[in-house]
């Protein structure tokens, strides 16, 4: 576990240095009012020890961080799962009549499996968590696979791929790899959130020049400010859609049709990540062009003369611990409730007029509870997947008062699903890269949003080499050593990680039965269940 | 039974079943059926008058000036000549002979104005026909065709894209884009070598397995499951699948559209339009020009001047050019002064005035609609909205533009919301 507070100052005047500058950070209105009584004397030079290493930089953050006001109240404040239960029964009122029913042990282990890990849970993990008697069996079962590997990698995953999905970076001065390297590294130690948020927006990325394609995209870190090719612009837009939920990509050009973004706004938040004087286009005629000072979106400046390296750590400060900018930890709140439960409280990346929120005094007071419990993601995992809302049946939604009364069956991702086929047929990277490639899906897109492809179900009907190898497997040679009972079970169980019902059970023993090759009905049997909704479905 | 269900079914006035009118009265096993066989054939008879249209999309925005609006001699016009055309007093941009030798087929519309001038958005508008607002997600106006002209049960995908595109938002995977990457090949996996027996005891068993899911709250999930299953399987058995290849396509034609991605693409999209596929995209990239637009041009416009000009000479000479409307166009137009980007100038984004080119399906060749002044800066006659050239692409198609789409939560919206059909567009 990452340790706070536990930063050594080599000096004592490098603290009051610190002090200075915390000042001038979060008192910037003040200061600049101070200044203008001054008349026109220059701004003295703020002497501030270098910010170039990352360690400088999270010291100053961490001393930042130490002085929030919400640091100290967390210690006093619990907020558990029941208290999310309430909270939201009390929000969605009469609609409690409609709460789906609870799931079983064995959905329940399917369903947690794939979340914190990615994978399917094998059939004995299944038997040993169905037989076993500990009343605290499912909060356990979540404790201990948030300390396994998977889980950081799997979350990992996720969030390279919100950076990347839509980047249009030149593939040779990115390396979404040693991202993802890093992101695991992080959420396996249970590295908070706004350490990382900071250590990814205060990124700067040198390039070497005698290394051919080197832009520093070694350095995990470095790759979200090269997913954004370092342009101010996209810094701007992407900062506020990732790390706030807030989509203001559109007052690039305009004011924004619905919301309170105004134009001015988005380019003085792109001038917060321009290393010199930013100018903004004129609207009508691009080559008509005015200089606009930095400001971060709830109007905080920065002091003037600051170097561009440190503006980044303290756009990174405004972000995380200005306790008025409660977006940014709503917006993490919100992406991993809609992963978890199939829907968010708003579109994950482009919430507009705060107004469209739904059930907004629970994602509220989750978000800011996720700040006192110092941002740390396991806490938040905790919390929704001990709560009756995560462990509801999934039902089929269409209305949004509906909504977080059941679960929504969700579609796998597309490494989800080829772990799932590895798991049938063993590694084989072709096979990998084809799924990942027909299965892609934007990672930012609500689950109501996405859809099928022919492509997908000719993929699963036809593949060549999926078939052949289906037909080859270890699980093939084992389930034509069993008996027909046997067969189906272990069958179900490894498929779908499920046992299979009565009716299953009889409609799979007569298909058996009625066939000539009992090796080509087992094929066929595994057929279907590869091709069912449910083996890419998270229920 | 069959001849029962078949009478059941409500035609709408092309002689298509409506598609929700379809999913109500067939039932929809995964399995094609006889019924569904015999009705395959009455539909495409029934659809002989149905129209078709090729979209070709320059994405990235293309040069006004560039294309079919140039200004030489002017502070604004840059290294780009012009040169005449088929039809006497059109001239165009000199990158563009061939289109020049057709001219008397095509007709520009050079005063297009739109509203938004990022990518994501402009793309979002010219293909809907809606500004991005909101969540509801509009459909690719290729999914309106396929819904709308597209025969319901046909055994391939009624909209075909050749390149990523838009998708079909709210009218869902029964008329979502089949894209396909690499024109001249058959769509991935389409093949297995299942006997027909075995392969329809499978998909039996799997329909029962996918009841049980459906009963287990996974519903909507399954029923677009197995839309897309069925629609799959009666692919793969598809005597049109041949049309995504080029089988019996002389050496000389495929040498005609030109090697390059789009010119074999364009080929491509006339072969699915003969079979009758109602909409096909074709995608041409690289048209972002902020730097060095004369040269790019130079580079990019040869392939996409030699196939389209091929695409409008193949498909009038095969009498397929009057129902099949064949659009170029791309999000937004370029700023007519030239910017001051180092180290090669270029042309930035610019929505006030932009251009495009359409054939085909009734329309009047060999004019140019709508003026700009002498520095492209303004347009100075007929100014032309996204909602006009909508209503007039939907006139070109016979689908009527004031029809209401219904959103999932069933709120109507008009397909285009307002204008009028381009002056004097129409013969």
């Amino acid at each position: 576990m990452l340790k706070r507070g536990q930063f050594h100052y080599h000096c004592s005047h490098l603290l009051i240095l610190f002090i200075t500058l915390i000042c001038l950070i979060l008192v910037p209105i003040s200061l600049e009012a101070a200044q203008k009584k001054k008349g026109k004397n220059k701004t003295p030079a703020l002497n501030l020890p270098p910010l170039k290493t990352q360690e400088q930089k999270m010291q100053l953050l961490g001393y930042i961080r130490q002085t929030m006001p919400t640091h100290r109240i967390g210690r006093r404040i619990s907020f558990s799962s029941d208290d999310l239960d309430k909270a939201l029964e009390l929000e969605l009122g009469q609609n409690t009549q409609r709460f789906a029913k609870q799931i079983d042990d064995e959905t329940f282990v399917r369903r947690v499996y794939l979340d914190l890990t990615g994978n399917l849970p094998t059939p004995e993990t299944i038997k040993t968590f169905i037989s076993s008697r500990s009343s605290n069996k499912r909060s356990n079962l979540i404790d201990e696979l948030l300390e396994t590997e998977a889980y950081a990698r799997k979350w990992a995953r996720y969030w390279t791929s919100v950076i990347f999905y839509d980047s249009e970076a030149n593939k040779n001065r990115i390396s979404p790899k040693a991202l993802e390297d890093w992101l695991a590294e992080q959420f396996n130690k249970g590295a908070p959130w706004d350490y990382i948020t900071v250590m990814l927006i205060s990124a700067t990325p040198k390039r070497n020049k005698k290394v051919r394609n080197d832009y520093g995209q070694k350095y995990g870190p470095n790759n979200f400010v090269l997913a954004c090719e370092n342009k101010s612009t996209e810094l701007a837009s992407q900062t506020a859609r990732i790390f706030m939920g807030i989509s203001i990509k559109c007052a690039e050009c305009h004011d924004h049709p619905f919301d309170n973004w105004k134009r001015e706004q988005f380019h003085e938040l792109a001038a917060f990540f321009h290393p010199y004087t930013y100018k903004m286009p004129d609207k009508d005629d691009p080559t008509v062009k005015t200089v606009v000072k930095p400001r971060f979106l709830l109007g905080e400046k920065p002091y003037e003369k600051m170097k561009s390296d440190a503006r980044r750590v303290s756009i990174a400060a405004y972000l995380a611990y200005n306790p008025k900018n409660y977006w940014f930890a709503r917006a993490y709140v919100n992406r991993i409730w809609s992963e978890l439960i199939g829907d968010g409280f708003y579109d994950v990346d482009s919430l507009g007029p705060d107004s469209d929120v739904i059930h907004k005094p629970v994602v509220n007071r989750i978000a800011a509870n996720f700040r006192y419990k110092d941002f740390d993601p396991k806490w938040l995992f905790r919390l929704i997947m001990n709560s009756k809302v995560y462990q509801r049946e999934m039902q089929t939604i269409s209305s949004q008062s509906e909504l977080f009364t059941s679960v929504r069956p969700s579609r796998l991702r597309p490494d989800v699903v080829a772990a799932s086929v590895k798991k049938l047929v063993g590694e084989d990277k072709k096979l990998h890269k084809e799924i990942m490639q027909v299965f892609d899906m934007n990672p930012s897109l609500p689950q109501g949003a996405l859809e099928g492809s022919i492509q997908q179900a000719l993929m699963m009907m036809n593949h060549t080499t999926l078939q052949s190898k289906l037909s080859q497997s270890e699980l093939k040679k084992q389930l034509m050593k069993l008996s027909d009972q046997e067969l189906v079970d272990a069958l179900y169980l490894n498929v779908l990680a499920r046992h299979a019902t009565t009716e299953e059970v009889e409609r799979n023993l007569s298909y058996l039965k009625e066939s000539q090759s009992r090796a080509e009905a087992v094929d066929d049997l595994i057929w279907v269940l590869v091709n069912s909704t449910e083996f890419r479905t998270k229920r | 039974m069959h001849t029962d269900a078949l009478l059941h079914l409500n035609l709408n006035r092309r002689g298509n079943v409506s598609r929700r009118n379809f999913l109500q009265s067939a039932a929809l096993g995964i399995a094609g059926s006889s019924i569904l066989t015999q009705f395959q054939l009455n539909a495409a008879e029934l659809k002989k008058e149905g129209r078709s249209c090729i979209l070709v999309w320059l994405a990235g925005a293309p040069s006004q000036m560039e294309t079919w609006d140039p200004k030489p001699g002017t502070p604004n016009g840059g290294e780009t000549k012009k040169i005449s055309t088929q039809t006497p007093g059109i001239e165009i941009a000199h990158y563009w002979p061939k289109i020049a030798s057709v001219m008397n087929d095509i007709a520009l519309v050079r005063s297009m104005t739109g509203k938004e001038a990022a990518h994501e958005r402009g793309t979002y508008h010219l293909h809907t026909g809606h500004r991005m607002m909101g969540i509801e997600r509009f459909p690719h106006f290729g999914s309106v065709v396929a819904q709308e002209i597209g025969d319901p049960q046909s055994d391939i995908p009624n909209f075909v894209s050749i390149g990523q595109t838009l998708s079909s938002g709210f009218l869902g995977v029964q008329v979502a884009p089949f894209i396909i990457n690499r024109p001249g090949q058959l769509p991935a996996n389409v093949f297995n070598n299942t006997a027909d027996s075995r392969q329809k005891r499978r998909l039996a068993l799997l329909s029962q397995q996918e009841k049980d899911f459906a009963d287990a709250g996974a519903a909507s999930l399954v029923k677009e499951q197995s839309k897309l299953y069925q629609k799959a399987h009666s692919m793969m058995k598809s005597p049109r699948l041949k049309a995504f290849k080029f089988e019996g396509e002389p050496q000389a034609m495929q040498e005609a559209y030109g090697k390059s991605q789009l010119g074999q693409g364009l080929l491509v999209a006339r072969r699915l339009v003969e079979v009758g596929v109602p909409f096909v995209e074709v995608r041409s990239g690289g048209w972002d020009m902020h730097n060095s637009v004369f040269k790019n041009m130079e580079r990019r416009a040869p392939d996409v001047d030699q196939g389209l000009s091929q695409l409008l000479i193949d498909l009038k000479q095969r009498g397929l050019l009057e129902k099949t409307l064949v659009i170029c166009m791309g999000e937004f137009g370029r700023t007519p002064k030239i910017n001051a980007r180092p180290p090669v100038p270029g042309r930035d984004h610019w929505v006030r005035n932009f251009n495009l080119l359409m054939a085909g399906a009734g329309i009047k060749g060999g004019q140019a609609i709508g003026k700009t002044d002498a520095n492209g800066q303004e347009i100075v006659d007929t100014p032309v909205q996204v909602d006009d050239l909508f209503r007039s692409m939907c006139k070109a198609m016979q689908i009527n533009a004031d029809m209401e789409l219904h959103t999932p939560i069933g709120r109507p919206v008009k397909l285009v919301e307002s204008g009028e059909v381009i002056k004097g567009l129409f013969s």
